[in-house]
């Protein structure tokens, strides 16, 4: 030890004692010396974990399961918060029809994100309870500690530890069977970092923001070509779209238009009656199509489909969405008449057939939705519709007839 | 690492005597409980159907136990186990009951045999005529081939049990070491052939009672089922060895440790399987799957399942997560009897249903109308009957062995084990 002189530096500050073992049983013989003498400040370095010696230091039991089981329910509670804030509030699908708020359609993801939050939690938390990572500690820094991680067994006693005090705490590591008691003196280091890597570290974080703010520049900037695709897959395909070019014809259109002079095959429609629903000027007063049970049963289906929702499944004008424009109050609504009126029962065939074509008042037409054959089996049930609410007991069949009153 | 010589207890190498008065009360129980139900079963002029769906459901609950301990005796052998090995004579015996479970399969074939369609609708061919589906599944669900299915099924099973146990045994006499790397080496087909025998025998025992639905997890669900049953069985019988006075000091809390955590991971594993069974065919919601979870969820039923999510896994998870938990003779054997009512639960949710709706699912009016479940006083009876005849079957199995494969080249190891 260097004598120290006016002037000269202080001696460099005792961190505390090393104690270097030999064999893993004497390692916890000693440890159970330590422990039982009653110091606090200490720690054993092997170079593969002990079994047993948490017993013999006298570790307690650690926090970390409770940790983990916390987060994991957060993990648990917070996957249902969110697929329940997603599906049933924020943005509700109807996904055949079943409730937005569910738990079986959540449990999956609850319990993958319990499983993800406690493993993250049990890592970090393994890490922040040791208090790690460490750059520097002085017992690191001796040269004999080297040997911690390949052949020999240590027992470090800080002396901010209340029970310390030099010659007692050699004599004991002594008396366990230490091959050498070492002195650490803390030699420098400050176990701040490097400043290069601290650099090196700011300097990766910026730069690690450049492709963000590319990205950023390219969504706020139109463009006129298409943007660029890593996996083409089926987005290229040997057809035509709508309005696509094609230099196969002279003025370029994919889409073609009538050749004059032409009708295509199957859109002759010369029944006058059956698809315009007139005969010369007047509207028909017959159905053209064979009146059958077929047909009225999809007059049925087709009613309650198409026309129920304004019209309503009676035909009084009570459908769904005549009921919303009506609660709207927007004053843009029209409603629809009812069906059982006179003008309307006194209404040729055909001219209910031009109203479903072309639409009348805020009725829109229905031609592209319905096909010809269809329009006339609605019409046929909107008869038998009209039929209904202004019939007379000799209309009722007769086993039917006793159940009214 | 510290090793020391522990002796094997004399309790341990000692054969097993004739169990004469265990097997006589035994069988006697068996033998008149099973009357008795036969009895009630006739009283109720149904023409034997809750007699056979109670049947069904006790016998199942025993071969799955079985089934459980064939498998744990298979995987000790597939990874050449050491901490096993003195709880392993315990479980071939278990396991070996699957040859008396080959014989009590008799009154469930031999009716379908004769076109008794009391259980199995696809049995009757009057169900069959006009119904498409069973028209065409008829080629494989048909009396002859089903016997045949189940004659090959428990020929596998009790074979299987069967070899393991002697050649175990053998092994006390003759001290060699090759016969367990013959089982080691043997044990990697026996696991793949039980694999499939169990999925098919699911198939056909249980899944086929509704022969208008399927599942393909249906099989592993009845394993996940069988093997928690298997290990708290195994846990029960260990702790009775252990209070008649046998195996108090080779078979340690480090043991009871081991069997505790697998007893846990096949809860979480059971309702691992029971859910994703049950989302997938949520999810799709298609009628010709659905059915079958509908008459469950409906109803008395709803109740029932309900006692099973929470009693099946939610209490035993919570009740087994704890290390001390499973380290606590107490603890353990409580949650071991509880699973083992838990899987008979399981059982009767399985087979039950069948009974009392007959595969078809009404929705009902009011959520509380529906067919009531009849107080399970003929099933709980069937569960003696066939728990009578099942001890009994392993005490004469047992006759003359030792409880601790003696001369098994592991033994030293599992005797010092430790949980670390």
């Amino acid at each position: 030890m260097s004598e120290s002189n006016a002037g000269a530096p202080a001696p460099p500050p005792v961190v505390g004692l090393l104690a270097e073992f030999e064999a893993p049983e004497q390692l916890l013989d000693a440890a159970r010396k330590v422990r039982d003498a009653g110091y606090t400040r200490w720690d054993a370095h092997t170079p593969y974990p002990l079994h047993g010696l948490e017993k013999a230091m006298g570790l307690r039991r650690t926090r970390l399961p409770w940790i983990v089981f916390a987060a994991g329910l957060a993990g648990l509670a917070g996957a249902f918060a969110l697929q329940g804030y997603v599906h049933a509030v924020d943005y509700p699908l109807n996904m055949s029809g079943k409730p937005f708020l569910t738990l079986p359609e959540y449990l999956p993801v609850m319990f993958e994100l319990t499983v993800l939050v406690s493993g993250i939690t049990a890592f970090a938390g393994a890490l922040a309870l040791s208090r790690l990572p460490q750059y520097h500690h002085p017992f690191f820094a001796h040269p004999r500690f080297k040997r911690a991680t390949s052949d020999r067994f240590f027992i470090s006693l800080e002396v901010s530890d209340p029970r310390f005090e030099r010659q007692a705490a050699e004599a004991l590591l002594r008396a366990a069977g230490s091959a050498s008691v070492e002195v650490v003196e803390d030699r420098g280091g400050t176990g701040k970092l490097p400043r290069w890597l601290v650099f090196a570290t700011v300097l990766l974080a910026a730069v690690s923001l450049v492709p963000l703010m590319l990205i950023a520049q390219r969504r706020a900037t139109p463009s006129d070509r298409p943007h660029p695709r890593l996996f083409t897959e089926m987005v290229f395909q040997p057809k035509y779209i709508t309005q696509d070019a094609t230099p196969f014809f002279a003025d370029r259109r994919s889409s073609r238009p009538h050749v004059p002079g032409t009708i295509a095959q199957g859109e002759l429609e010369a029944d006058d009656a059956l698809y315009r629903g007139k005969s010369g000027d007047q509207f028909v007063t017959r159905i053209p199509l064979p009146v059958t049970m077929a047909l009225m049963r999809r007059g049925q289906e087709r009613f309650d489909i198409y026309c129920a929702t304004c019209h309503g499944y009676a035909g009084l004008g009570d459908g769904m969405t005549a009921k919303r424009a009506d609660a709207l109050q927007e004053g843009t609504w029209t409603p629809p008449t009812s069906l059982h009126t006179d003008p309307v029962r006194q209404q040729p065939v055909g001219q209910i057939f031009n109203t479903i074509t072309y639409g009348i008042r805020k009725m829109p037409p229905y031609s592209p939705l319905i096909p010809v054959q269809d329009r006339w089996a609605i019409i046929l049930y909107v008869r038998a519709l009209e039929r209904s609410q202004n019939a007379r007991a000799e209309d009722v069949p007769p086993e039917v007839r006793p159940s009214l009153k | 690492m510290e090793s020391e010589e522990v002796e094997l207890e004399e309790s341990a190498a000692r054969p097993v005597g004739t169990g004469g008065r265990l097997l006589a009360v035994s069988v006697l129980i068996g033998v008149v409980a099973l009357a008795g139900a036969l009895a009630w079963g006739f009283c109720l002029g149904d023409g034997f159907r809750r007699f056979f769906h109670a049947y069904l459901l006790s016998f199942f609950f025993y071969l799955s136990l079985s089934l459980g301990a064939l498998f744990f005796v298979l995987l000790h052998h597939l990874t050449r186990a050491g901490w096993s090995v003195v709880v392993r004579r315990v479980a071939e015996f278990l396991a070996a009951n699957l040859l008396l479970l080959a014989f009590l399969a008799l009154p469930i074939v031999f009716p379908v045999v004769f076109g008794n369609a009391a259980l199995y609708p696809w049995a009757g061919a009057e169900n069959i005529r006009g119904d498409e589906l069973l028209e065409r599944k008829a080629i494989y669900l048909n009396p002859g081939f089903f016997a045949l299915r189940c004659a090959f099924y428990f020929a596998v099973f009790g074979l299987l049990a069967r070899h393991y146990l002697k050649r175990s045994v053998a092994q006390d006499r003759s001290g060699d070491v090759e016969i367990s790397r013959r089982l080691d080496g043997l044990s990697g087909f026996a696991m793949a052939g039980y694999a499939l025998t169990l999925t098919f025998a699911a198939f056909d025992l249980l899944m086929s009672l509704d022969p208008h639905w399927f599942s393909t997890i249906f099989g592993v669900y009845v394993f996940a089922g069988s093997a928690a049953g298997g290990y708290a069985l195994l846990i029960v019988a260990l702790l009775l060895l252990q209070r008649r006075g046998r195996l108090g000091r080779t078979v340690t809390v480090e043991h009871y440790h081991d069997l505790g955590k697998l007893l846990f991971a096949f809860v979480f594993f059971w309702g691992y399987i029971a859910f994703s069974q049950f989302l997938l065919i949520w999810y799709a919601n298609l009628p010709e799957e659905t059915g079958w979870y509908r008459i469950r969820m409906s109803g008395a039923w709803a109740g029932v399942s309900l006692a099973l999510l929470f009693g099946h896994f939610v209490l035993p998870f919570v009740g087994l997560l704890s290390r001390s938990a499973k380290r606590s003779r107490l603890i353990l054997g409580f949650w071991a009897v509880w699973m083992l009512a838990a899987h008979w639960l399981d059982c009767y949710w399985l087979v039950f249903p069948q009974y009392t709706s007959r595969g078809v699912f009404v929705p009902q009016l009011t959520p509380d109308a529906g067919p009531a479940i009849p107080w399970p006083g003929l099933e709980l009876l069937c569960l003696v009957g066939l728990g009578g005849l099942y001890v009994a079957s392993a005490v004469s199995l047992a006759r003359g062995c030792a409880l601790v494969p003696v001369r098994d080249p592991r033994l030293a190891e599992s005797l010092a084990f430790e949980n670390r």
